[in-house]
């Protein structure tokens, strides 16, 4: 799982137990007091690296940054003596509206077509935190099942997309929603050259970068009709469940999830209510595992004299330390229970949910 | 503005860019020292000039390597580098964090160029008896403090190889629990006669370390009026039976109120946002930008918002404006 040796926080368990004790009070007090699904101010522009087909650049108050550029390449497909897609099915494909050729496609894309990678400053390539975050990324990307299908062109080419994502600050907190919110914008803000040539015939395309066709395209509304997948990090105290961690509240955090979502396509036929679907789910190891426990005043030689004299039996001694042992710190153990789980993903899924307000708060600052 | 990111909207920007003009304004004519790399210092030839840190000779002429503030010391010209490590002075009131327990010593992150050193003999033990410390007493330290611990020391003086110690000679100075630790440029933290605060209306001390290391935290009584305390009950005390007494003990030391930890949180906010505008950083402003975003209405999860940071900066016009004034 994660690799949590570069993240791990410096904190005293003293630090820890006051942190967690404010964490797991309700209403939760953060350490900044935000609301529980608040998320901390961020900074975003898109379409800022001229030579790539989208790209863009999210940064947070405390100073982490990151850029994402997408790069699309024309790449030939290993025929597989495939029978020829006849120019009628093709028409209806390029209206995106049919649904057996939308099936077809779907047949026809593949999971290669797709290449993420992930830099963290301080780390090699091939350490586990950037092959982690970016499996994570790739895995929701490819689970939406939409953005694969984009990519096709007919049946000997396709564009091949390489997604570029580098975190140019170290990593403060777990950069995970960073990059992910970052790589969404910057495929939001993709675009294809327009095909011009014969649908079947080898692909030929407009030079004129203005005509260019966006993977996402917007509806009469100047809405998308389709987004990519965004990633959140939410973790557990207690029974509070907080958004957008910070990394001081990582460090007391009794487990933390990685839940991937996309706004549901056919929400207005179905009978439920939710705006968003789950997509992708990970549990991550939370760096508190890794934390010290804090020591009990009344078995630390250092206060034992101070703070309690030497009890006189051993019975005393026993209730003595049941009684101190929830006072320290205690690195947390197990993991997550299922109605939390449930209730995250509800939080997440449900119309004015959190998933919704992160795509509206995202489109907002797109400019 | 380095540390300064904020999605502004047009107006604000204007007011934001507005206060810092005429916050500039009001500083250009106090002292203008301030150089950057390359720049020419101007000294008198004839005196003789002594270059220090920050300087070279370029031409025939003073030069700044840094940028910075120059400072003039008799025949001594150096500069002082903003936006640098924290550079001790014997005396200052630091606050750190332990990084690695040492045979006598502990090691302790300052943000200085390296490790502070705190000597098990510069310390008062816990049980406050002076006394030669024993091997046993060694075997305990981490029971004193341990790794990641936040401590707050006195700067006791610098070795001759560079390295530095600390000392903590009095119940004031020692470990920090329950609160925050928040760290800003140690150039915002200015040495003053007190370091240590208690801000009564909030029931919170604040510790102002001058390596730019800021502690909030609950407010915790000295520890040698509890001492003698103890002393004398000691004896009532034994008679006793142990549990009830310890165990209200524990829980007096975990529990911290709602309102406590809030108000933690609220000073805690207004730091941020005064290191991040770059004002210094003084108990006074402190409690002042506390209290007008409570009596502004401002919930403490928006003092991070761009609004209040605009209204930061404006205050800090006005009460610059009113000092000049006075004096």
């Amino acid at each position: 799982m994660a690799p949590p040796g570069s993240l791990q926080t410096l904190l005293s368990p003293a630090e820890l137990s006051f942190l967690h004790s404010s964490l797991s009070l309700q209403p939760p007090i953060r350490p900044d007091l935000r609301k529980s699904t608040q998320f901390r101010p961020l900074t975003a522009e898109t379409d800022i690296l001229p030579t790539t087909n989208g790209s863009a650049r999210i940064c947070y108050n405390d100073g982490t940054e990151a850029i994402v550029g997408v790069k699309a390449e024309l790449e030939k497909t290993a025929t597989q003596g495939r029978a020829k897609v006849d120019a009628e099915t093709m028409d209806d494909v390029e209206e995106g509206n049919e649904h057996a050729g939308f099936q077809r496609r779907v047949t026809k894309a593949a999971n290669s077509w797709l290449e993420t990678s992930v830099e963290v400053p301080g780390f090699r390539d091939d350490d586990s935190l950037p092959i982690f975050l970016g499996a994570l990324i790739t895995e929701a990307l490819l689970s939406s099942g939409t953005l694969q299908d984009k990519l096709w062109i007919n049946e000997r080419w396709h564009w091949k997309l390489y997604i570029d994502v580098l975190l140019l600050s170290p990593p403060l907190s777990y950069p995970l929603p960073l990059l992910s919110l970052t790589t969404h914008m910057a495929l939001l803000s993709t675009s294809l050259p327009r095909l011009i040539s014969e649908p079947s015939d080898d692909p030929l395309f407009d030079d004129d970068w203005a005509a260019a066709v966006p993977l996402y395209a917007k509806d009469a509304h100047g809405e998308y009709t389709a987004r990519p997948p965004a990633t959140l990090l939410v973790m557990t105290v207690g029974t509070n469940i907080l958004f957008d961690p910070s990394k001081d509240e990582l460090a007391v955090a009794e487990s933390v999830i990685a839940v991937s979502f996309i706004p549901r396509s056919d929400r207005a036929a179905s009978s439920v209510d939710d705006a968003m679907k789950i997509v992708a789910v990970r549990m991550v190891d939370p760096p508190s595992r890794l934390t010290p426990p804090g020591i009990p005043d009344a078995v630390n030689p250092a206060t034992l004299s101070a703070s309690a004299p030497a009890p006189q039996s051993s019975v005393n001694q026993e209730a003595l330390s049941s009684a101190v042992k929830g006072s320290v710190w205690n690195p947390p153990r197990g993991g997550m229970k299922r109605s939390l789980l449930a209730q995250i993903v509800k939080m997440v899924t449900q119309s004015g949910g959190v998933g919704e307000e992160v795509l509206e708060g995202l489109a907002g600052v797109e400019t | 503005m380095r540390d300064l990111r904020l999605s502004l909207n047009q107006t604000q920007k204007v007011r934001l860019e507005a206060a810092l003009e005429e916050l500039q304004e009001l500083s250009s004519s106090a002292a203008s020292a301030i150089v950057t790399v390359a720049e020419t210092i101007p000294v008198n030839h004839e005196d003789g000039v002594l270059k220090g840190h920050g300087t070279t000779e370029l031409n025939g002429e003073v030069v700044a390597t840094l940028c910075g503030v120059v400072e003039r010391v008799n025949k001594l010209v150096y500069v002082r580098a903003l936006r640098a490590r924290y550079k001790p002075e014997v005396g200052d009131i630091i606050v750190g964090r332990v990084v690695e327990i040492a045979p006598k010593r502990w090691r302790i992150e300052i943000n200085f160029s390296q490790d502070a050193i705190l000597m098990l003999s510069a310390m008062n033990l816990p049980d406050g008896i002076q006394r030669r410390r024993t091997a046993v007493d060694e075997l305990n330290m981490r029971s004193i403090f341990g790794e990641n611990d936040v401590v707050s020391a006195e700067v006791r003086g610098l070795q001759h190889d560079g390295s530095l110690q600390l000392q903590a000679r009095s119940q004031k100075y020692g470990k920090l629990e329950r609160g925050q630790l928040i760290t800003v440029s140690p150039y915002l933290v200015k040495r003053r006669k007190q370091h240590f605060h208690h801000l009564e209306q909030y029931g919170i001390d604040l510790v102002l370390g001058c390596n730019g290391f800021i502690w909030v935290g609950e407010h915790v009584e000295a520890q040698e009026n509890a001492m003698t305390e103890d002393q004398e009950s000691e004896t009532e005390e034994n008679k006793k039976p142990n549990k009830k007494s310890m165990t209200l003990e524990e829980q007096e030391r975990t529990y911290t109120p709602f309102q406590t930890r809030q108000n933690i949180c609220r000073i805690a906010n207004a730091v941020r946002v005064l290191s991040a505008l770059g004002f210094c950083l003084t108990v006074e402003v402190i409690i002042d930008t506390a209290e007008a975003s409570a009596s502004l209405n401002i919930d403490i999860k928006d003092m991070l918002g761009a609004e209040f940071y605009v209204l930061t900066a404006e205050r800090e016009v006005q009460r610059r404006k009113s000092i000049k004034k006075g004096g």
